[in-house]
């Protein structure tokens, strides 16, 4: 193991929220099973006044864990320097076996985690604990994925051994490589962006529908999911080439580095809180006819569909300014 | 109607110092009336007290106001029941030092967002309203007993509640004071407010603005008397058939 300022802190507060989630799980089962708002017994006050205590704690933690995201893939990138062959973070994270799967839990965990924190929101904005059943289940079923995470993570921290070849982004994803990396990298590239352009506009037409009427919210979180995969195809098969202006680069994790101004923060991050914002909207829009709910999720559907559309708008001007501004283009001279 | 349902209260719970101070207390309570909670100290009116004004949780049993189950209800809406409905007087004025007078009563109206003038002006008139509008800038400490005691009821009443809860309002007054204040009750109840006072003071539980009358003791209901009004001997209670 490398003892990396970054690697440590990930790890000790991967282990912290670990606990927590599980902790707050084993509890979910209690609410699950002995919840009852009528009953004035001890059993169900305790609940009531420990539920309180846990939902905050739970809250503080994973916020971590969306910004631990970010923090994995800066931690895997400032450390690719010790591994020969190693250009970027994608470098560090095919070191071992356990670096890409890591990263695929870690971005499931952030839009699970980001769901959770809007109910939990949601949940609070009412009297009677409206969707307290709803959002410990959804707790029991992050708390496992939290827990493979972890077991991801330091599996992959504990086994990264400096000097060890690894391959480096351009030939991960290069035209010749397999799988559905290799599908993405080889898709056509105009047909990606038209249909990249053509889900955007479906998406921002749903959302100002949402944001006007109120109405339309399971539409869009659906919508806004098939959004956010188009997004990531078109980013590393056509909107990456404008970014790096050369024809055959496609890696997704160069964007963050300080030559490209860092511009992949900005990027990720638009997409990532609009979609979560997003699929909000379509969670809460399932629960629009609870009547301690009726006041504050009107507004709060709102606000969040707001969020998903602003960042929508901020993540398309972000990937359309080097695609429409710059210099460099596919078309064939 | 504030009803109380079987309400138990324990503190420091499954340790050597556990303490019962209520053991299924059932009572309710009627509005624009005036209920004295009469009994022994460590009985349980403080507690009970408490539990009616959203101060404290119980360990099981609820409460209703109005009809609204209010134990079960999340902090953040318990603070606004607590702050729009009920005026607390407690024993000890629990006035804040090192504020003046004005400062103590505009306390628990910030959080509200009124403008600082606006609520200024508000608490000024509320201290007039009890001959303290000269007194607002001083220190409380500076104030006599009888002072302090109305500075407390006006801050009790900056939120304009229906309900006054006081606890053991006159065991620090002399019988000047405590008449003064009994006459300041009177007044609040005629302007259709509810009263609840623990007391166990004869010149509170006994007073003709008692309606009702509960006895407490080691933390239980005394069920053998009917709540009484004062004056009348209590009935016995009729045993279920």
């Amino acid at each position: 193991m490398i003892l990396h300022p970054g690697i440590l802190s990930l790890t000790i507060n991967s282990l912290l929220t670990l606990a927590t989630v599980l902790y707050a799980g084993w509890f979910g089962v209690g609410i699950l099973r002995r919840w009852d708002l009528a009953s004035g017994s001890e059993l169900q006050l305790a609940l009531e006044r420990r539920t309180y205590l846990i939902s905050t704690v739970v809250t503080y933690f994973l916020f971590f864990q969306l910004t631990s995201l970010f923090l994995f893939v800066r931690t895997a990138d400032s450390i690719c320097d010790l591994f020969v062959g190693a250009m970027c973070a994608v470098g560090t994270l095919t070191v071992n076996s356990f670096g890409f799967p890591t990263l695929f839990l870690k971005l499931l965990n952030f839009i699970l985690a980001g769901l959770w924190l809007i109910v939990n929101h949601a949940d609070s904005k009412g009297y009677d604990y409206p969707l307290i059943r709803v959002k410990y289940l959804f707790l029991i079923v992050l708390a496992p994925l939290i827990l493979t995470e972890t077991l991801l993570q330091t599996l992959f921290f504990l086994r990264l051994t400096p000097d060890i070849i690894t391959s480096c982004c351009g030939s991960l994803f290069s035209p010749a490589s397999r799988g559905v990396v290799n599908e993405i990298v080889n898709a056509p590239p105009l047909p990606t962006l038209a249909l990249f352009y053509g889900v955007a506009s479906i998406t921002l037409v749903t959302g100002l529908r949402v944001l006007r009427t109120g109405r339309g919210g399971g539409l869009f979180g659906a919508v806004t999911l098939l959004f956010f995969l188009v997004s990531l195809v078109a980013l590393i098969s056509v909107i990456s080439l404008y970014i790096y202006r050369m024809p055959s680069h496609h890696c997704p994790l160069c964007i963050l580095d300080p030559e490209y101004d860092y511009i992949g923060y900005p990027i990720y991050l638009s997409l990532f809180a609009s979609t979560v914002a997003g699929l909000g909207v379509g969670v809460l829009s399932r629960y629009r006819g609870v009547e301690s709910l009726f006041e504050a999720l009107p507004l709060l559907t709102r606000r969040l569909a707001a969020m998903a559309v602003g960042g929508q708008i901020v993540f398309l001007l972000l990937c359309s300014g080097p695609v429409l501004l710059g210099s460099f283009t596919l078309r064939p001279a | 109607m504030i009803s109380a349902q079987a309400i138990t209260k324990i503190f420091n719970q499954g340790r050597p110092n556990e303490f019962r101070a209520l053991r299924g207390v059932t009572l309710d309570i009627r509005l624009k009336e005036t209920t004295i909670l009469k009994g022994p100290s460590g009985s349980g009116k403080t507690t009970l007290l408490g539990i009616l004004g959203c101060m404290a949780r119980p360990t099981s049993g609820r409460v209703f106001l109005r009809e609204r189950e209010i134990t079960s209800l999340p902090e953040r809406f318990l603070a606004g029941i607590r702050r729009q409905s009920f005026g607390f007087i407690f024993q000890q004025f629990n006035l804040i030092k090192g504020l003046s007078a004005l400062e103590n009563v505009m306390a628990p109206a910030y959080p509200l967002g009124e403008t600082h003038g606006e609520l200024k002006k508000r608490a000024l008139s509320v201290l007039e309203m009890f001959d303290l509008g000269h007194k607002g800038e001083a220190k409380v400490e500076w104030l006599s007993g009888g002072e302090a005691q109305r500075v407390a009821i006006a801050r009790a009443m900056i939120n304009d509640p229906g309900i006054i809860i006081a606890d053991e309002p006159t065991a620090h007054l002399d019988a000047r004071l405590s008449l003064e204040f009994m006459e300041i009750m009177r007044r609040l109840k005629e302007q259709g407010r509810t009263l609840i006072l623990a007391s166990h003071d004869p010149l509170v539980y006994d007073s003709e603005l008692a309606d009702r009358v509960f006895e407490l003791r080691n933390g239980e209901l005394d069920t053998t008397r009917e709540p009484h009004a004062p004056g009348k001997e209590p009935a016995e209670a009729v045993e279920p058939a």
